[in-house]
């Protein structure tokens, strides 16, 4: 049975995925509980994958029972495993706020599933063109998820993110033949071994990393292809916006460094030192650009978006300098971003229910007329500025000491200034929550803005969606302390990595 | 010298952590929530102060967290400069609780409850601040006492208090990115950030490129909270706090956070021979001796009472870098003992100008001729505690000035001694026409004051009559009601005299309370109209609870003063500088 956990984590979903619909020939509200036990489900088996993974290592299976390179091969080491963790442990947190917040019709929970489905496949999978099949379901069914909002901007949106993803995926599937041609095999373990033959400075492999690497940074919303982005974040379902800014770009960064590290390898980094310099610079200005673009924003949620075009290229930035800090960093810092992106999701949608706010300005005075909402949104804030012991400053310093280690020193000076930066837009929200008195009820502002995008179906909040946000605010400080423990934990992968 | 594993110190930041939620719940009882604070306060000082006949024969205490980043640990270490910094903080803790409680209910203010939970959150950074066992550590709890310190920078809630309080928090956060780079080479360059005396960068192993920018990058970080020029400028706009904040926060904690991150700097991550043998230390010198010269100058053009004397915090603190930079053993220990002596004298002068705020609600001192009849104590607390920072003798500041400058002509510094004393003499003249107005002259007959009143350029009696251009705009952001005279007086000869620009009757913008906004539209500081009402010397003038913590940091200062080695904090001092290798007793 442990031999099948990492089909199994593909398979629970999509098949669960389907119980929704058909539960729905007899009632309305099977949707959650099934997804509930889905996830729940997954939960344990992503855990025993990561128990599985630390004692045996590296675990491989072969779907179908068909030999690795022509059959498809799913791999798992620890940065998967973390990664499958993340995805089953937020999926199934978002569900104790869907379960008032969200659509509750069934069609959604199947998307739900299957986005799951479609971001776990991305995490275990050992096969470039599997990884293309799941990215296209991960993102039809993001698509499909931001238009559930029925709502015309949430329409329109979607139709962006549908169009701007669908060029982001083709470009990686066009990398990924450009690979096929070079080397004659999709597999990655196989690629790894026989790109150093074809070359690594040959045209073909060049163009296959910049098409690949171009088509995730689409699904990563690194700038400047990240314009999909705000617009999805800010007009989906609250609890849909959660859902994938905690997990569609993070999974996306996950493969972008799957790909670097386990098929072009750090070889590739160094025989072509003009490759890692692009990557790094396109990263430090997306932190650069994210933010300051960010600062301009009067809608909450879409300065969250920007808030996360601008932590990604921190990520990014990680992956690219390559030395085992900062890969731990980035690494952490994905999780963590998750965590924290998520929540403050989670908590503008309950600010949105109590207070109809959903502009900066609107935020006034937050602290008396939403005062849980209002701390966990201050603490994590805090905690994705950078203030220690929260997981942000842990993130930030493995990423900012392994870049030193790297020599790269301009990138140092962007990630140690991205502190200021991100202070820039979240200090001006804590600031107006807490010591700016509240807007006059008799502005039309914000009423305005809920006649135009709110749901009309719009549920009072829960104790269970508060209960989501102070529970990721309270992860987002313990997991901070933790971080050493994660690293000795996953410090063998980082190893073979990075050979 | 051994390590002893204890809990104490962990308990002492502790005391004022865990005490934040019990304020929080005893919103609603405000007597309950003061005592909570106090008992807070007692508990911490009584923790620390257990700790000190331990430290001073030679242990040090410490406690490990467990690692939090890259194979450093989250540590506390109290040894002797750590234990000087947090015995001072949670000594003032107490003086400054009592204090709060009679200005805060004085002024009959709003978010009380916000304002003592964010004290106790600050005094527990504070100490994690003083107990840091290494780099890491220490960056951890200076970040943190950056965000608790921002409510109480912008607890007015009015547009001025929420710009101070941005800049407050770029500046500091913007320093806590500088210690952060400086933290990371250090670790780069050595493979550890612990504090050990005699520092951890040996100049010969490292590249001195490096190694500089590491100090200079630490140096930087640290020296925006301790207000070295020109990161300072926080500082004067940080005034619009409440009073005991300005006190106990920016005069004590925070600042003093900043200078002793600098005094760990100089003595336990690079060490004194390596900071030498680099040559960093002339360069902290010189900016320490131009920030000590150029803020009292500044100061002395300073009406409200709180800036000037935030301006003579800005300068007092440069008085400690330098001692630190100088390096040999006599201004070390100068610049050490100088952490206390300021610290009580200091706080003492911002707890008379908040009494004074909330008894008369004057806050500029041309208005404050003829107070010492409504405020004798209080005024005399103020002259006591102004003669310590000119460093008259007998009180806190004079010891530790003379080591500074023992310290400065040992080394062959003759320019910095000449600024100390200097530096006093400005002191001098902008402290004693405040004390000699208040007990000397009256409302009615007091001289008129130059160095405020005199505009930019010197007066030249022109023909319009108007001042020139540097009058009427002084740094306090205000401008004569009188400025459009300056056109219009062209044919008016007799509008020549510019004190006509100079109104003391106009409204004082800082600190806004709220105790006469139903009785007064257009409330101004200032002698009621049969000029000040005399007042007994036994306490009338105001509630005890802003007095005795007056008059308890007065007497502090004179302790220091009078008898340095049986206050503790001299033999805390000494014990400090000894332990460093190379220094002879």
């Amino acid at each position: 049975m442990i031999d099948h956990v990492p089909v199994l984590l593909i398979v629970l979903p999509i098949v669960a995925g389907a119980l929704p619909l058909l539960a729905g020939l007899v009632s309305d509200r099977a949707g959650w509980p099934i997804a509930v036990l889905a996830m729940v489900g997954q939960t344990g088996l992503a855990g025993w994958l990561g128990y599985a993974v630390a004692t045996e290592g590296t675990i491989s299976y072969e779907v179908g029972g068909f030999a690795a390179p022509f059959g498809i091969e799913l791999v798992a080491d620890g940065l998967s495993a973390a990664v499958a963790a993340l995805i089953a442990v937020v999926a199934l947190g978002v569900l104790g706020y869907v379960r008032t917040a969200g659509p509750r019709e069934d069609s959604f929970f199947s998307l739900y599933l299957l986005l799951v489905a479609g971001l776990t496949g991305m995490t275990v999978t050992g096969d470039v063109f599997n990884l293309y099949v799941f990215l296209e379901i991960t993102g039809l069914a993001a698509y499909a998820l931001v238009a559930s909002g029925r709502r015309a901007s949430a329409a329109v949106a979607a139709l962006k993110y549908l169009i701007v993803g669908t060029v982001g995926a083709s470009l990686y599937l066009l990398g990924v033949g450009y690979l096929l041609a070079a080397t004659g095999t999709l597999n990655m373990a196989d690629l790894a071994a026989k790109l150093p033959e074809v070359g690594y400075d040959s045209t073909l492999v060049l163009t296959a990393f910049a098409l690949i690497v171009g088509g995730l940074a689409v699904k990563v919303a690194l700038f400047p292809v990240h314009t999909w982005q705000p617009g999805a974040y800010a007009t989906a379902p609250d609890s849909v916006s959660a859902l994938i800014s905690a997990l569609v770009s993070t999974v996306a960064a996950y493969a972008l460094a799957r790909i670097l590290f386990s098929v072009f390898t750090v070889e590739f980094l160094r025989a072509v030192p003009v490759a890692q310099t692009a990557l790094t610079v396109v990263a430090a200005v997306s932190v650069v650009a994210g933010s300051v673009l960010a600062v301009s924003q009067t809608d909450v949620q879409r300065m969250l978006a920007y808030s996360s075009v601008s932590q990604f290229g921190l990520v990014v930035a990680g992956f690219a300098v390559a030395t085992p800090a900062a890969v731990v960093g980035a690494l952490v810092h994905l999780v963590g971003h998750a965590v924290m992106k998520g929540g403050l999701f989670a908590a503008t949608g309950v600010v949105r229910r109590r207070t109809g706010a959903t502009t900066i300005r609107g935020y006034d005075g937050l602290s008396a007329r939403a005062p849980v909402a209002a701390g966990s949104f201050a603490v994590l804030a805090l905690a994705m500025v950078g203030v220690p012991p929260a997981v942000g400053f842990v993130g930030k310093w493995y990423i900012v000491l392994g870049a030193i280690r790297g020599g790269a020193w301009g990138l140092v000076v962007v990630l140690l200034a991205s502190t200021l930066l991100t202070l820039a837009y979240f200090a001006r929200m804590v600031e107006r929550m807490y010591f700016t008195a509240p807007p006059d009820p008799a502005d039309e502002e914000d009423t305005a803005a809920l006649a135009d995008g709110g749901d009309p179906t719009d549920a009072p909040v829960s104790p269970g969606m508060v209960a989501v946000v102070v529970a990721a605010a309270l992860v987002a400080v313990a997991l901070g302390p933790t971080v050493p423990i994660i690293e000795g934990a996953i410090d063998a992968t980082i190893q073979t990595l990075l050979q | 010298m051994t390590d002893v594993t204890s809990l104490r110190p962990v308990l002492a930041v502790l005391a004022s952590g865990l005490a934040i939620p019990l304020i929080l719940a005893a919103r609603d009882r405000p007597n309950l929530r003061e005592g909570v604070t106090v008992a807070a306060a007692l508990t911490k000082f009584g923790l620390v102060a257990s700790l000190v006949p331990g430290v001073l024969a030679g242990d040090t205490y410490t406690f490990e967290f467990g690692t939090l980043a890259t194979g450093i640990e989250l540590a506390f270490r109290v040894d002797a400069l750590g234990l000087l910094f947090g015995l001072l903080a949670s000594l003032l803790w107490i003086v400054t609780s009592f204090y709060s409680i009679g200005y805060m209910r004085g002024l009959d203010e709003h978010a009380q409850t916000r304002y003592f939970a964010s004290f106790a959150a600050s005094l527990a950074a504070a100490i994690g601040v003083a107990f840091a066992a290494n780099l890491l550590t220490i960056f951890v709890f200076y970040e943190l006492l950056t965000v608790a310190t921002y409510p109480l920078v912008t607890h007015d809630e009015t547009d001025e208090a929420r710009a101070a309080g941005r800049k407050y928090l770029t500046y500091t956060f913007g320093g806590g990115v500088a210690v952060l780079g400086g933290t990371l080479l250090v670790f780069w360059m050595t493979g550890t950030t612990a504090f050990q005396p005699g520092g951890i960068v040996d100049a010969a192993a490292q590249d001195p490129v490096l190694a500089r920018a590491a100090f200079a990058l630490l140096a930087t970080g640290f020296g925006v909270k301790a207000a070295l020029m020109p990161v300072h400028s926080w500082l004067p706009d940080a005034m619009v706090a409440p009073t005991p904040v300005s006190g106990l926060l920016h005069a004590v904690a925070v600042v003093k956070s900043g200078v002793f991150g600098l005094a760990r700097l100089v003595m336990h991550v690079f060490g004194p021979e390596t900071v030498g043998e680099l040559g960093v230390g002339l360069p902290l010198a010189v900016v320490a001796t131009v920030t000590l010269l150029t803020a009292s100058v500044i100061a002395l053009r300073k009406d409200n009472l709180k800036r000037r004397l935030a301006y003579s915090t800005v300068s007092q603190l440069s008085y400690i870098v330098l001692g630190l930079a100088l390096l040999g053993k006599d201004a070390l220990l100068g610049g050490l003992l100088h952490i206390p002596a300021h610290a009580f004298m200091k706080l003492t002068l911002f707890f008379c100008a908040g009494a004074i705020h909330v008894e008369t609600h004057t806050d500029d001192i041309s208005d404050m001729a003829g107070i010492g009849r409504r405020m004798p104590l209080t005024m005399a607390a103020f002259a006591v505690a102004s003669a310590g920072m000119a460093g008259i003798p007998l009180l806190a500041g004079f010891v530790s000035k003379w080591y500074i400058v023992i310290g400065a002509l040992e080394g062959g510094g003759v320019v910095f001694a000449a600024a100390l004393l200097v530096s006093g003499v400005l002191n001098i003249a902008y402290f004693w026409p405040v004390v000699y107005q208040a007990y000397f002259e009256s409302p009615d007959g007091h001289d008129e004051k130059p160095l405020l009143e005199g505009p930019f350029g010197g007066r030249s009696l022109r023909a319009d009559g108007g001042g020139t251009d540097g009058h009427g705009s002084t740094e306090d952001g205000r401008s004569g009601p009188d400025d459009g005279d300056e056109d219009g007086g062209i044919l008016d000869p007799g509008a020549g005299d510019d004190r006509d620009d100079y109104d003391p009757d106009r409204p004082e913008p800082y600190h806004e309370d709220h105790v006469d906004d139903d009785d007064h539209e257009h409330f101004h500081g200032g002698p009621p109209e049969g000029g000040w009402a005399a007042v007994g010397w036994r306490g009338g003038e105001s509630t005890w609870f802003m007095l005795g913590p007056i008059l308890a940091a007065a007497t502090g200062a004179v302790l220091i003063g009078v008898a340095p080695y049986a206050a503790v904090f001299f033999r805390i001092v000494e014990a400090a500088v000894l332990e460093l290798p190379g220094v002879v007793a």
